[in-house]
């Protein structure tokens, strides 16, 4: 049996955790290794999106069969729009271990490992129940991250965020059975690869409406969309630095990666049908969340809530139905997993030295730590979409989209926008650059390694914001694809 | 080539044989509990191969009546009673090698226990191999007896013999209901055998249709009860509890596999009549089960008795493929034949482990006596946790792909509701699993704990099942030609279609 490319990214590190599970190598060893193992899957990567060729359809497919009485594949695929994430996965991962790097034990690593392994695989299943395989494999090792290394009333965090996930989960594997039972009612034969059960006729619309629920629901709790998001507070405060960053620059993007890749292609008529309401449920998000920020005067629950307001704006973007939201969308999940992450490390490391993450306590940063207020800066000027970032370009495709949705979206998009962006510098100009007096004296600079791990993150973010097409070159045929196959819209 | 009946009959009489000698070699001074157990799997490991060579040898699918002249059709050996005398026997096997622990640390058990563990064996096999009412009456009471025993078999404590007269007690009232349905089924048909009775009851007239609905649903309430099912759940609780560990998890993993298996013959062969009027209120029971034992569940503090609940769930998932098995057949019946491998892999695991923790050093009892296990003993910390997540049906272990066929089977057979409560229990279930690992992972242990590490060839076992659990879940993308799922899947097909093989 061949194994592809995209087998060994998604099961090196599972691999290598486990046999660090059995030899006794110490946490140390451990690290070097988690490391080694993600720069080889940034190399893998890097030779993937060299080989990508422009066109809209799934790459560098795996097809072997799994469970044959019931049609399960191991089908693994990419596309232009997996591809971006992919490649957002490989770079923060080496870049987030280096944040890491001290003071951490053996079995943060491995979760770590295992981790990526259940987000890269989730990112290639093309079979339904191989997808909720990786997808529910996936919250294991969050579930012992943040179990075993968080702070505060982190078991029940814990409890709660897995209790969450898992009712969504079920939810959706409900779904998923359902089709794969209208599949074979349909087709006479078994099957849960994606391609065959677009191909389902047999449903009515109620039946329909039912499973596009049991999908988005367990999405929208993954991302989260504005009902389910009462488990983000407690667990981004609780989180480890490792823990809080994942889940907000990888497993949250996730959520809206899922809806492109399975609720878009098998109902498509509803996900039209419903885009108003769900442009609407992100411009809500996007203004609540934006308000939840506002309130907070924990540094962390801020951005945890800044970071839920943008999820809703990207939200809107992928149920704009044009090719401005959608681009825009796909640019925002990668600008903001890159500014977002960035921004959790950074305060991560101040809550380490100073301990405290309170804002008025904060202040007077600028001074001790230079470097740490350039890249703190750059980050947070992405967050808001200043020009020259990357956050600027997508957050105004994803305005242009939504206009082109409706004017009234737009207008609010555009208006919230702003105001988050004169918030965002008013937080700023007070934790970071006043001289408020407060006692910063623990506060220490980059190192060198922090310095390396975060120089590709910003350059990211430079890059994309000032030279855009490169990027947009490799996703732009798979959004046309999206569009004119999928959704059969015509004047997009 | 014809095999000799003598052959297709070796499993059951090396088990049986190994029952009657061990209790002649218990009155020997010399024997120890140690001589005794290998003796015990001796026998077991003798049944286990020559049942393999049965399920082997000739053709894929088989089904025999071995001497018809003595025993009339009174016991069949097939395909089906092969796969369910592999899962017996292993029960067997592995509770000793779990338990053997247990046995030697705790003195009241002696060498006539392991006989009566075997002639429990023996009458489960029999049940599974019987095709006539009343031997499976015969096969079932020699099993439920044996347990009895087993369960009081410490009789210096009280719980153990008020769970086992309490088990004595309801147990013989259910049998009466046995022998009532079989005399109603009888009086209606004029026969016992299976396979014969739906055909005598097609023939009948009309004014017998009654008494042959109320047998069937008198033989239904018998097995209701044996697997705890609502509303006769009540003593399961605790007469599981009373139960020495690996009693406990004998009677939980295995004995629930021998009531399904010859549950399934009755269903599947026979009572398309009456089966049609039980589904639509094991509909009812189903739900009444779930529910109940996922509120059981969720509110007991002690481990054991978790465990103990959570397997009357486990009992409504095996029962909604059983009712689905009236509009999806093979599927249906392939699935519980699954799942019964699933659960009896976690099952065993889980009660095993716990018996051989509780069998050292200080008692653990409650959730909080496994506070920060992972910490102190961390290879059975993992174990245990993957007994829970296949318990749970997490993917990426056997539990999940059983709970898939479940499920999927349901809601193809149009009890798409079934399935959505089944979905609701998995989710609760979550809860009192995963409680577990947070337990053992996430705090500190405040007071020292002696646990020594497994010692000799239990944790080999322990690591072997769950191997098998993972492998079960993941399948066998990895490596060609291994038995993986589908192997499984298989072999519960083929013990499926080997039912309807006439003769």
């Amino acid at each position: 049996m061949d194994f592809g490319i995209l087998s060994v990214i998604i099961f090196l590190p599972m691999f290598v955790a486990l046999l660090m599970l059995i030899l006794p190598i110490g946490a140390k060893g451990t690290r070097n290794i988690a490391f080694l193992t993600s720069i080889i899957i940034f190399i893998l990567v890097s030779l993937v999106y060299y080989n990508f060729e422009l066109s809209g359809y799934m790459q560098f497919r795996e097809h072997h069969t799994w469970i044959t009485t019931y049609g399960i594949y191991y089908s693994l695929g990419i596309d232009g729009f997996s591809l971006i994430i992919l490649m957002l996965i490989a770079t923060l991962i080496p870049s987030a271990y280096l944040w890491l790097w001290d003071g951490r034990t053996k079995g943060y690593w491995i979760s770590m490992m295992l981790i990526q392994t259940g987000i890269t695989g989730t990112l290639f299943a093309q079979d339904l129940i191989l997808f909720y395989f990786f997808w529910e494999a996936m919250l294991l090792p969050v579930f012992m991250i943040i179990g075993m290394f968080g702070t505060g009333n982190r078991v029940f965090s814990t409890i709660k965020i897995t209790v969450y996930t898992i009712m969504g989960s079920l939810l959706m594997l409900i779904s998923i059975l359902y089709l794969g039972v209208a599949f074979f009612n349909n087709y006479g034969f078994w099957s849960f690869a994606l391609n065959d059960i677009v191909q389902i006729t047999n449903l009515t619309r109620t039946e329909e409406i039912w499973l596009f629920a049991g999908f988005m629901i367990a999405f929208a709790i993954k991302i989260p969309l504005f009902p389910f998001h009462t488990w983000l507070l407690e667990t981004y405060s609780n989180s480890p630095t490792g823990g809080v960053f994942l889940l907000s620059s990888i497993m949250a993007k996730l959520g809206v990666y899922g809806i492109v890749r399975f609720v878009m292609p098998i109902f498509p008529e509803l996900y039209k049908e419903f885009a108003p309401f769900f442009v609407w449920i992100g411009i809500f998000g996007l203004i609540y969340f934006g308000i939840a920020a506002l309130m907070q005067i924990n540094i962390k629950k801020m951005f945890a809530y800044s970071s839920a307001s943008h999820l809703g704006f990207i939200v809107t973007g992928i149920f704009s139905l044009n090719v401005y939201g959608m681009t825009g969308a796909a640019f925002l999940i990668i600008a903001h997993a890159m500014a977002t992450g960035g921004l959790f490390l950074l305060v991560g490391k101040m809550e380490y030295s100073l301990g405290i993450k309170a804002i008025p306590a904060l202040g007077g940063i600028a001074k001790k730590a230079p470097i740490f207020t350039v890249f703190f800066a750059i980050m947070l000027l992405c967050i808001v979409g200043l020009p020259g970032t990357s956050g600027f370009v997508s957050e105004f495709l994803i305005i242009l989209g939504a206009f082109g949705f409706s004017p009234s979206a737009g207008i609010v998009s555009a208006f919230t926008v702003l105001v988050a962006a004169s918030f965002m510098f008013w937080m700023f100009q007070k934790a970071i650059l006043s001289d408020s007096g407060n006692d910063v004296s623990q506060m220490k600079d980059l190192n060198f390694k922090e310095i390396v791990g975060m120089l590709p993150l910003a350059f990211l973010i430079i890059a994309m914001g000032i030279y855009p097409d490169w990027f947009f070159y490799k996703i732009e045929p798979t959004i046309q694809h999206y569009l004119i196959d999928i959704l059969e819209i015509r004047n997009y | 080539m014809m095999t000799p009946d003598f052959i297709y009959l070796l499993p059951l009489f090396f088990v049986g044989i190994g029952a009657i000698s061990l209790m002649i070699l218990s009155t020997f001074k010399t024997m120890t509990i140690r001589k005794g157990a290998i003796a015990t799997l001796l026998f077991l490991v003798l049944a286990f191969l020559s049942n393999g060579y049965n399920l082997n040898s000739g053709d894929v699918v088989y089904s025999v009546y071995p001497f018809v002249d003595i025993f009339n059709k009174m016991i069949v050996v097939d395909t089906f009673s092969g796969y369910f005398s592999t899962i017996l026997i292993l029960g067997g096997i592995l509770t000793i090698l779990i338990g053997l622990h247990y046995f030697e640390r705790h003195k009241q058990f002696t060498v006539e226990f392991f006989s009566l563990f075997l002639f429990s064996v023996f009458g489960m096999m029999l049940l599974v191999h019987a095709n006539e009412l009343i031997s499976a009456f015969i096969a079932l009471e020699i099993a439920s007896i044996s347990l009895y025993v087993m369960i009081g078999f410490q009789k210096v404590i009280d719980k153990r013999i008020e769970a086992s007269y309490r088990y004595l007690v309801l147990g013989s009232l259910a049998g009466v209901f046995f022998l009532l349905g079989t005399s109603f089924i009888y009086a209606a048909t004029q026969t016992t055998t299976i396979g014969t009775i739906g055909n005598m009851a097609l023939n009948t007239v009309d004014s017998n249709a009654p008494l042959l609905i109320i047998g069937g649903t008198m033989i239904l309430i018998t097995f209701l009860f044996k697997i705890a099912a609502f509303p006769f759940q009540s003593w399961a609780l605790d007469v599981y509890d009373g139960a020495p560990l690996p009693v406990t998890a004998f009677m939980a993993a295995t004995f629930k596999a021998a009531i399904f298996g010859f549950l399934l013959r009755l269903v599947v062969v026979d009572f398309d009549l009456i089966r049609d009027f039980w589904d639509e209120v094991l509909v009812y029971v189903i739900i009444f089960t779930l529910a109940y034992g996922s509120f059981l569940a969720i509110i007991q503090k002690s481990l054991k008795r978790m465990l103990v609940a959570s397997s009357i769930v486990h009992t409504g998932y095996l029962l909604i493929a059983l009712v689905s098995i009236g509009v999806i057949g093979e599927s249906a019946a392939s699935s519980i034949i699954f799942y019964l491998v699933a659960y009896f892999l976690s099952a065993i695991g889980a009660f095993g482990l716990i018996a051989y923790i509780s069998s050292e050093g200080q008692l653990r009892i409650t959730y909080d006596d496994f506070r920060g296990f992972a910490k102190i003993r961390p290879y059975m910390a993992a174990m245990l946790s993957v007994f829970m997540l296949s318990l749970a049906g997490i993917p990426s272990t056997i539990g999940f792909i059983g709970k898939f066929y479940i499920f999927t089977g349901a809601i193809e057979s149009g009890y798409a509701i079934l399935a959505i409560v089944g979905i609701i229990a998995t989710f609760i279930s979550v809860y009192y699993y995963f409680k577990l690992i947070a337990v053992m992972y996430f705090y500190r242990s405040s007071e020292l704990i002696d646990v020594p590490p497994l010692k000799g060839i239990a944790p080999i076992v322990i690591s072997v099942i769950a191997l098998t659990i993972v492998w079960g879940g993941v399948g066998n993308t990895l490596v060609a030609y291994f038995p993986g799922v589908d192997f499984l899947i298989d072999m519960a097909n083929l013990s499926y279609e080997s039912l309807f093989i006439w003769q």
